[in-house]
């Protein structure tokens, strides 16, 4: 249906405008002939009327007179008129003359006036009656004038609106299409740059044609500046995109976005490499599951951050594939509504740095055993994993010549022999056992997860037989300490570190009181001279 | 009783020239031969207009019409038919073609109208009241 109309808007405004003035036009042609017909018919049936009246005072003269040649005289000449089939004229009962007659009655329209009759009055009296004139109308004749007439206003009315119509279409093809067809060619062939513009022809500067391609102008030139503004914008994008990539590629911090899920979408190099993986493995994968030994904390951390919309941090020691155990610290920061960024740096060497200061705090600097604090902090670790069938031990091993030594050989003399009272007491302890130095010639050794104080005499015991032996102090000389030492063992009640440091204390107080040389234990509950101090071991 | 007034006057206008003259009536004229002693208006009508050119007695009547130049032709008619000598004369012409009937015999003037009367019985003329002679009858009168 489509494909049989004009494409070209000037076929197709010519035709839509011929088409509504053919339409018209036979609207119009209908309605008219119609009435032109009708109007037509009556005209002519008045003109038979004002035929007969034309005729009146020749036919009262013939009536009057009964004159046939004159009657003649006036039939022939009515019926050179063609709407006449025929024409009587009577005077009286007679007939002076008929020529012609009745038409016939075929096709006859209704109400139609077939016969026109015309009493004739005497010419000199005009009241007296002499006559009568009948004139048949040919109702074909005036049928035919009537339409030819119709149909020549009919063809005149065609011939207008086809002109009419010619004329608008004309028009319109000259100011619209014409116009309107030239930009659309123009704009087809407009190059996309800067500065292209439609040129108004003259004759439209002024109309809308012309409005309308000032407008599109206008909007070219808004269009090319739009694209050079996007043009700059995406040139400054791509700069701060790539220094930002360059930033995240270069940066020793992993860097990475994580979803509401805790699954990696993007992550860069530094984070593959901290982790020891590859770019396949990590992107896309839990980082729950990468930091595999504390997914839970991870977990909890993230959901945290989520809920809480504050960044969360943690420091992670994982087991990074090839490189051992790494330290990281966590920091996982909420980017919106289901995006997390995440920032993982390696701390491995700060760590390190740490632990190594940690150690040297609690260390004892000359015999590189635990110092007091780190006593203090062995002693609560042990005591936290006592119970009823583990029992802890604390061994409080007092020197007892050492003041000798040093007054004897110097303090570097009693380094020595303090350096050696470690060795013995590391030989004299089972592995897991912990040996401190709690300050000058007094040393403490935990016993834990013993049963019974019998480990704990044994352990003492040997200590004490080590400790009796000669130490080499240089130049061939030999120093000779002893150790005094106060056992405390732990009970059915839970007591503070001080309380069984205190008993320990006690018991070694009573070792020396009984000649040094000795170990005494002292039990939880109960008053020492009950369950009295024991000897354990003597040299 | 205001359009028998109207009527009147109408009348008087129309014949006014009569009545300015104070003509006498003109009369209708036959030769006492004829065997015709009285004339209704229509058969006067009838014999002048060339309608019926019969007498009552049955012979054949021969109209007889002054000159045109006289006032009693011009009067005769006016009063007859109340036409002009004009309108007399267009009727007339019509007639000339179809040759059935013809103008009443014209005549000079009113003395060779009533001679020719005196000496034919079929003519028949119209003079003034006042013309008349013994020797024909009067069958018809027209008084203004």
């Amino acid at each position: 249906m489509t494909r049989a109309l004009p494409r070209s808007v000037v076929a197709r405004t010519t035709l839509g405008i011929l088409l509504l003035a053919a339409v018209m036009g036979v609207i119009f042609a209908v309605m008219a002939s119609w009435r032109v017909r009708n109007a037509e018919q009556d005209r002519l049936i008045a003109r038979v009327h004002e035929l007969s009246a034309t005729v009146e005072s020749t036919a009262s003269v013939a009536c009057f007179l009964q004159d046939k040649t004159l009657a003649k005289e006036i039939t022939t000449g009515l019926m050179k008129n063609r709407i006449l089939s025929g024409v009587r004229i009577r005077s009286g009962d007679q007939v002076l003359y008929q020529a012609g007659g009745r038409a016939p009655a075929k096709g006859l329209s209704r109400g139609a006036v077939d016969e026109i009759s015309r009493t004739i009055h005497s010419p000199f009296d005009p009241t007296a009656v002499v006559g009568e004139i009948t004139m048949f109308v040919s109702h074909a004749e005036i049928e035919a004038q009537a339409i030819a007439y119709s149909r020549y206003t009919t063809w005149m009315l065609g011939l207008q609106l086809a002109i009419v119509a010619g004329g608008v279409a004309l028009l319109v093809y000259l100011l619209i299409t014409r116009p309107i067809k030239g930009i659309s060619d123009e704009l087809k062939w407009l190059g996309v740059r800067a500065g292209m513009r439609l040129t108004v022809p003259s004759f439209h500067r002024s109309d809308e044609i012309g409005q309308l391609i000032v407008n599109v102008n206008s909007l070219i030139t808004r269009l090319t500046d739009a694209v050079a503004t996007e043009r700059d914008l995406r040139k400054a994008h791509e700069v701060s995109e790539r220094r930002m990539r360059l930033v995240l590629e270069k940066a020793d911090t992993g860097i990475l976005v994580l979803d509401e899920n805790g699954t990696v979408l993007s992550c860069n190099p530094s984070f593959t490499r901290i982790l020891g993986g590859t770019d396949t493995a990590t992107t896309g994968a839990s980082l729950a599951a990468l930091l595999a030994p504390h997914g839970p904390l991870v977990a909890g951390l993230i959901a945290e951050s989520f809920e809480s919309g504050q960044p969360r941090d943690a420091d992670l020691e994982i087991e990074a594939r090839g490189r051992g155990k790494v330290w990281v610290e966590l920091s996982v920061n909420p980017l919106g509504p289901n995006l997390l960024q995440g920032l993982v740096n390696d701390i491995t060497e700060r760590k390190r740095a740490e632990c190594a200061a940690h150690e040297l705090a609690m260390r004892d600097s000359i015999t590189g055993l635990l110092n007091r604090r780190g006593l203090d902090g062995a002693l609560n670790a042990a005591l936290a994993s006592v119970s009823e069938s583990k029992q802890l031990a604390l061994l409080l091993v007092d020197l007892d010549y050492f003041k000798a030594v040093n007054d004897t050989f110097g303090h570097a003399a009693g380094d020595l022999v303090l350096r050696e009272v470690a060795n013995v007491l590391a030989q004299c302890v089972r592995r897991t056992d912990i040996v401190g130095r709690s300050g000058g010639d007094e040393f403490v050794v935990l016993l834990p997860g013993i049963e019974g104080a019998y480990k704990a005499e044994e352990i003492a015991a040997n200590i004490i037989a080590g400790l009796h032996k000669p130490i080499a102090v240089g130049d061939g000389k030999f120093a000779h300490v002893g150790a005094s030492i106060g056992i405390a063992l732990t009970g059915p009640t839970r007591e503070p570190a001080a309380e069984l440091m205190r008993r320990a204390d006690v018991a070694m107080y009573a070792a020396k009181q009984a000649g040094r040389g000795r170990a005494f234990l002292r039990h939880q509950s109960g008053p020492p001279s009950e369950d009295g101090p024991r000897r354990t071991a003597v040299a | 009783m205001n359009r028998i007034a109207l009527l009147l006057l109408l009348l008087l206008t129309s014949t006014q020239d009569v009545l300015a003259t104070g003509s006498p009536s003109i009369v209708v004229v036959v030769n006492p031969e004829s065997g015709v002693d009285k004339l209704s208006k229509d058969e006067v009508v009838d014999i002048f207009l060339g309608r019926y050119r019969k007498l009552p007695s049955g012979k054949t009547a021969l109209p007889i019409d002054v000159s045109e130049a006289s006032t009693e032709r011009a009067r005769f008619y006016q009063l007859l038919v109340k036409k002009s000598s004009a309108e007399m004369s267009s009727y007339w012409a019509r007639l000339v073609f179809s040759g059935q009937t013809s103008p009443p015999f014209q005549v000079p003037d009113t003395r060779t109208a009533l001679e020719l009367v005196r000496s034919s019985p079929n003519a028949i003329a119209y003079v003034d009241r006042a013309s008349v002679t013994s020797d024909v009858k009067v069958v018809f009168e027209l008084k203004p």
